[in-house]
């Protein structure tokens, strides 16, 4: 009995052991999909090419929560003195200025192999920080507004078409807020930008305290407007509801929407518009925490991910993800069908012209703040 | 009065020690924080924030679990009085096999049921369609506070029942047996006769249901958008949007404030019995 015990011991401990050598632990911002597209795609892929290494994805949770989640373990463990036990990390902008700032991610990007095919400005500035470096890249998305093209003939294509739509129809447009992930912030967002004021000060500084103030009209306004609209739960509250016919009009995400289609979780005529004068969108950033076992790996681990081949396969036609990379890079490696369905709704100057950052850090914590205080209490 | 012996204080160590570092500790820390400001003295600008944000959750999250609280004791009292003076064996018999399964459903399990049941196409209001019992233009959503008071008192009724059903069947039953016999109405008999007999077991069963309903996070998260919502819902939002435990904890503090008013309620309500007896 004792020996067969001490041998179970033994075993699981050579089995820990054993896991820790070869594992890289990926922790992921983001909803469910962020997930499945490392846990599901990725990972296999990674533990192809690089025999006895095991690829763990853990999920942090949705919208900047779920980046806060990683900022604070990496922090404390940075203040613990201690090797973080995540080997990569993905995070949205605003965690990724500060986590540039405060040291706990490192300097990786010039000497990755793929860090020379990003162009787009949101690598080197994080809503206003500048992370030069310390991120490559995942993917860009997008929010539009989805709608239901049997039950709205004519979709509103600006901010104040869509207000006096709604006024219209009530509770036929849903969003989720601000606390059930970004979708609903990126409307909000957009909606400060369309009726506050000055969009180009919000997305480009310099941060004035001062300018809340300028909001309360906007505000006061989207506190009317949600008298008509459905506060849906979540992300994918919104998608359900369209799905099910109980709403006709919502904020999304571009790649949810047109994954859940693919899926057949939503009707395969729901269409998309970006409306005027624009709505947010945001890339999620690969990134490698300042202290990690696992160095090498985790840099071969998002050359990988980064690489025209897996951009074009995995992000773009799998995912319905904008590239993170420059898209030139990936002439050739897509076919024609895939590449027109990922602009099918939205074509490329729609999206030049409509597809906006969110406001910088300061501004955004402001904004979401001015929305509890003014429109949901 | 024996003198405690070192041995037996030394038993109790570990549970001490555990009760004292999981929680008292933490519960201390949250306390201090939420009166501290940034600068290190006292003060309630904590508070004043989580006032000015929140006094709508505030008030929600309050009317949400008093109602739910009141339903539940409604509906306990109802299936555990037909479990208790019901002449039907059959209506006994299935309700006694059916009311306990809600107790073996998690709140997270329950709300994401809830969440298609409830929905304005979903289960509940398409089943009433096809039945012919409403028409489609007719059905609405409940997946606003009504769902959670839904959610909330299915979940909870059981587990109140399990207490009151138990309570009710230890009663003498020569008293009930007198009641009927001069010719009271079961109702009556279960009003007046039985209700004051089990009426601290109820009381236990609601302020645990209370302080279980006003700490659950899943069930507001999943079942209704977020505005207005409960506090755990907003407690997790500052802490996992802005890492401000500040606000969180202040919020947390009126939480304990609401526990703390039920719990006073049945301490009081204790030791005046224990005085009577």
């Amino acid at each position: 009995m004792r020996n067969s015990l001490m041998a179970a011991g033994l075993a699981a401990f050579l089995m820990t052991n054993a896991a820790s050598a070869q594992t890289l632990n990926v922790a992921t911002a983001g909803d469910q999909n962020m997930v499945d597209y490392i846990k599901d795609y990725l990972g296999p892929m990674f533990e192809k090419s690089h025999p006895g290494v095991k690829v763990v994805a853990v999920g942090t949770g949705p919208g900047d929560g779920g980046s806060q989640k990683i900022f604070e373990k990496l922090d404390a463990q940075k203040k613990a003195g201690a090797n973080s036990d995540f080997d990569v990390v993905v995070i949205h902008q605003k965690a990724a200025g500060t986590m540039a700032q405060d040291g706990l991610i490192q300097k990786y990007r010039d000497a990755l192999p793929t860090g020379a095919l990003v162009t787009r400005d949101t690598a080197t500035n994080a809503l206003g920080t500048d992370v030069t470096g310390y991120v490559m890249p995942m993917f860009h998305s997008q929010t539009a507004i989805a709608y239901n093209p049997d039950l709205v003939k004519n979709p509103p294509g600006t901010y104040a078409e869509l207000r006096d739509w709604a006024k219209q129809n009530p509770k036929q447009f849903g969003y989720n807020g601000i606390k059930g992930g970004m979708s609903g912030v990126a409307f909000v967002t957009g909606w400060v930008s369309a009726f506050g004021g000055d969009a180009a000060k919000l997305e480009k500084g310099p941060y004035d305290a001062a300018t809340k103030a300028t909001w309360d009209k906007a505000m006061a306004d989207l506190k009317a407007f949600n008298q008509n609209v459905v506060i849906t739960p979540g992300n994918a509250g919104t998608l359900d509801m369209l799905n099910r016919g109980e709403i006709a009009m919502g904020p999304v995400w571009v790649d949810m929407f047109y994954t859940w289609k693919a899926d057949g979780k939503l009707p395969p005529n729901m269409r998309l518009k970006l409306v005027s004068p624009g709505m947010p969108g945001q890339p999620m950033y690969y990134a490698i925490p300042a202290k990690t076992a696992q160095n090498k790996l985790a840099a071969d681990f998002i050359a990988l991910a980064t690489s025209p081949d897996v951009q074009a396969e995995g992000i773009v036609k799998r995912f319905n993800w904008y590239p993170g990379i420059d898209a030139k890079n990936l002439q050739g490696k897509l076919d024609q069908a895939a590449w027109n369905q990922l602009f099918a709704d939205i074509p490329p100057d729609a999206l030049a012209a409509n597809g906006k950052p969110f406001p910088i850090g300061p501004y955004f914590n402001d904004i979401l703040e001015t929305y509890e205080k003014k429109v949901a209490n | 009065m024996a003198k405690p012996s070192f041995l037996g204080l030394l038993l109790i160590a570990p549970a001490l020690i555990m009760i004292g570092a999981l929680f008292l500790y933490p519960l201390g820390f949250s306390l201090a924080a939420a009166f501290t400001e940034p600068g290190g003295g006292l003060s309630l600008t904590h508070f004043q924030k989580a006032y000015e944000l929140y006094s709508t959750d505030i008030l929600f999250t309050l009317f949400i679990v008093v109602v739910s609280t009141l339903l539940t004791g409604l509906f306990s009292i109802v299936i555990a009085g037909i479990l208790t003076l019901s002449e039907t064996p059959w209506l006994i018999a299935t309700l006694r096999n059916l009311y306990r399964w809600p107790l073996f459903i998690p709140f997270i399990v329950a709300a994401q049921c809830m969440r298609t049941f409830l929905a304005k196409n979903g289960l509940m209001n398409n089943s009433f369609v096809a039945l012919g019992l409403m028409e489609p233009i007719q059905t609405t959503s409940f997946l606003d506070w009504r769902g959670i008071i839904i959610t909330f008192v299915w979940k909870q009724v059981p587990f109140v029942t399990l207490m009151l059903a138990g309570a009710m069947a230890s009663i003498d039953r020569a008293t009930i047996e007198a009641g009927r016999n001069l010719g009271a109405s079961r109702l009556r008999v279960l009003v007046e006769l039985v209700l004051p007999q089990v009426a601290q077991t109820l009381l236990v069963g609601l302020v645990l249901s209370f302080v279980t309903m006003l700490s659950v996070l899943s069930v507001p998260m999943m079942v209704a958008g977020s505005q207005p919502t409960m506090l755990t819902v907003d407690m997790a939002f500052r802490i996992n949007s802005y890492g401000d435990y500040a606000t969180a904890n202040a919020l947390g503090v009126i939480s304990y404030f609401m526990a703390g008013t039920v719990a006073w309620i049945y301490l009081r309500h204790n030791v005046k019995r224990e005085v009577q007896a």
